[in-house]
């Protein structure tokens, strides 16, 4: 049996007119690295906050390490397990990187010297230097430091290579599955970076609208969707009702484009079926799973 | 690190209050030497007398604010944001930064309050001549325990205003309340401004204990108003 660091089950959050969240169903395994996937608004960051007890849901649970995070008593206790990047990346203007880092320390009793340390190199962080001044990338990386050298077992992260330059991401995302390597944190994080998500994510869970539409392994979602490309000999004679499994259908001239999600099999066969019609079958992306979902939702 | 965190929110507060403190103290001495006019009050004593309640009421409107609202950046109308979130991601309870923030606030408001008094004593012959280091010292208590309903107030607006909104509205409900406690036909006795005033040890020569009472209470009701919200809060 599979233990679900975090499991949410039709989970509401509206703000005044607006429903940020439609009954959201959300389980992420331990030891995986979930990245959360979704348009601007589709309800990540409410779902983030929802998780951290910074906003109580309307309806539906959520719980984190087993706990509901709207009880108060275990509120503080799950946040001392959980290692945080917020999205705006915003910090006390008022510290230096030296006393951020002192101040955070003090609250988790199992923070990693030897990791503040080690990121303290890695990110080339400046101490003494006011938070105020750092750049945007700069304060990501401290974030980041802030957030793993809490020694926490789950580490969420809302958009956290934002404002880092291509070589920072990459060193970051090294760092992040290094991590999860060695320690066995979960990591759920967040990103628009559909190519981040891929490269490292074991799992995912595409949002859009606050449902989730789309959840489950890496590999085995690349593994069942495929596209298919049906070459037509006749395209005005085409009446096909498809079976089950196709996402979309897209016709260029002769050119019949389908994304199947399951049965691809059958869908194959009932293509071959159409008089003198080539099927060919192609792996899909990350990003044109994402896209075709979010487009058709 | 919850209170060293509060003291660098603070400090620049503080050090305005300090100033304005000194201010005062400059004002007070520039005019020790003013003639009492006849069946009049000394100007020295009368501006004290104005000048430090004001300052009470003030320091309270500054430095009462407690919670999450008193956040650099934070406003109330944009929902949860800025480094409060940072904040609301460690492993400290809504109630626990409350009370750390509002118990800095208190105590730095006691040490102004304090230093004033104080230095009223050293600088105004006037005020030293009415009064013996105790009753000074005694007047400090019953500003500070007059002045906590007022600190307690800026404490519950705290809870549900940002910081420029709750301290504009401390200062309005505190004049409201003033302009009531004149125009209401309430015993002397009960009143916290004529306890900061006529009724302090500086004139009356004894202690308002009734109204010093009146006002803790109050302040500890408003108190406990602002904790039950935050509780509320927590999850």
């Amino acid at each position: 049996m599979t233990d679900f660091i975090i499991e949410t089950s039709q989970l509401c959050k509206s703000f005044k007119q607006k429903q940020a969240l439609r009954g959201l169903d959300l389980r992420v395994p331990a030891g995986s690295i979930f990245g959360f996937l979704g348009r601007n608004g589709a309800g990540k960051t409410t779902t983030i906050k929802t998780l951290m007890g910074l906003l109580q849901a309307d309806s539906g649970y959520a719980n984190v390490f087993g706990s509901p995070v709207t009880d108060a008593d275990h509120s503080v206790e799950i946040r001392r397990r959980i290692g945080f990047v917020t999205e705006d990346k915003e910090l006390y203007p008022y510290m230096t990187v030296e006393q951020i880092i002192r101040f955070t320390r003090s609250f988790f009793p199992k923070w990693r010297d030897d990791l503040e340390k080690r990121y303290l190199d890695i990110f080339e962080l400046p101490l003494k230097r006011k938070i105020p001044d750092l750049s945007k990338g700069m304060r990501s990386k401290l974030m980041l430091l802030l957030a793993i050298s809490r020694g926490a077992d789950l580490l969420i992260l809302d958009e956290p290579t934002d404002g880092l330059d291509p070589a920072a991401i990459e060193d970051v995302l090294r760092e992040l599955v290094t991590l999860a390597a060695t320690s066995g944190t979960t990591m759920f994080f967040s990103s628009h970076q559909l190519a981040e998500v891929d490269l490292i994510a074991d799992y995912i869970g595409i949002i859009d609208q606050g449902k989730m539409i789309v959840s489950g392994s890496l590999d085995d979602i690349k593994a069942r969707y495929q596209r298919l490309r049906v070459v037509l000999d006749d395209p005005k004679a085409l009446e096909v009702r498809w079976e089950d499994g196709v996402e979309s259908i897209r016709q260029e001239g002769r050119v019949l484009s389908l994304l199947a999600s399951r049965n691809v099999d059958g869908i194959v066969e009932q293509a071959q079926s159409i008089p003198g019609a080539v099927v060919e079958r192609y792996p899909v992306t990350l990003k044109e799973i994402f896209l075709e979902h979010v487009r058709s939702n | 690190m919850l209170w060293y965190k509060g003291w660098l929110e603070t400090r620049f507060k503080l050090l305005f209050l300090i100033g304005f403190t000194i201010f005062l103290l400059c004002f007070q001495y520039s005019v020790r030497n003013a003639a009492t006019p006849a069946g009049g009050r000394n100007p020295a004593l009368g501006f004290i007398l104005i000048s430090t309640p004001s300052l009470v009421l003030m320091v309270c409107a500054i430095l009462g604010g407690a919670g999450i609202a008193t956040q650099p950046s934070f406003q109330a109308s944009k929902g949860l944001h800025g480094s409060i979130l940072f904040t609301l991601s460690l492993p400290a309870s809504r109630l626990q930064l409350l009370m750390v923030r509002a118990g800095i606030g208190w105590l730095e408001f006691v040490g102004i309050v304090g230093a004033l008094c104080c230095g009223s004593w050293f600088v105004s012959p006037a005020f030293r001549a009415m009064t013996t280091p105790m009753e000074t010292l005694e007047y400090a208590v019953t500003l500070i325990a007059c002045g906590s309903a007022f600190f307690g107030l800026s404490v519950l607006l705290a809870t549900f205003l940002d910081d420029q909104w709750r301290a504009w509205g401390t200062m309005m409900a505190s004049v409201a309340l003033w302009w009531l406690s004149a125009h209401t036909p309430l015993p002397a006795s009960t009143n916290i401004f004529h306890a900061m005033r006529e009724g302090s040890p500086v004139l009356a020569h004894t202690m308002p204990w009734t109204a010093m009472a009146f006002s803790l209470v109050l302040a500890a009701m408003l108190f406990f108003a602002a904790l039950k919200i935050v509780r509320i809060r927590e999850y």
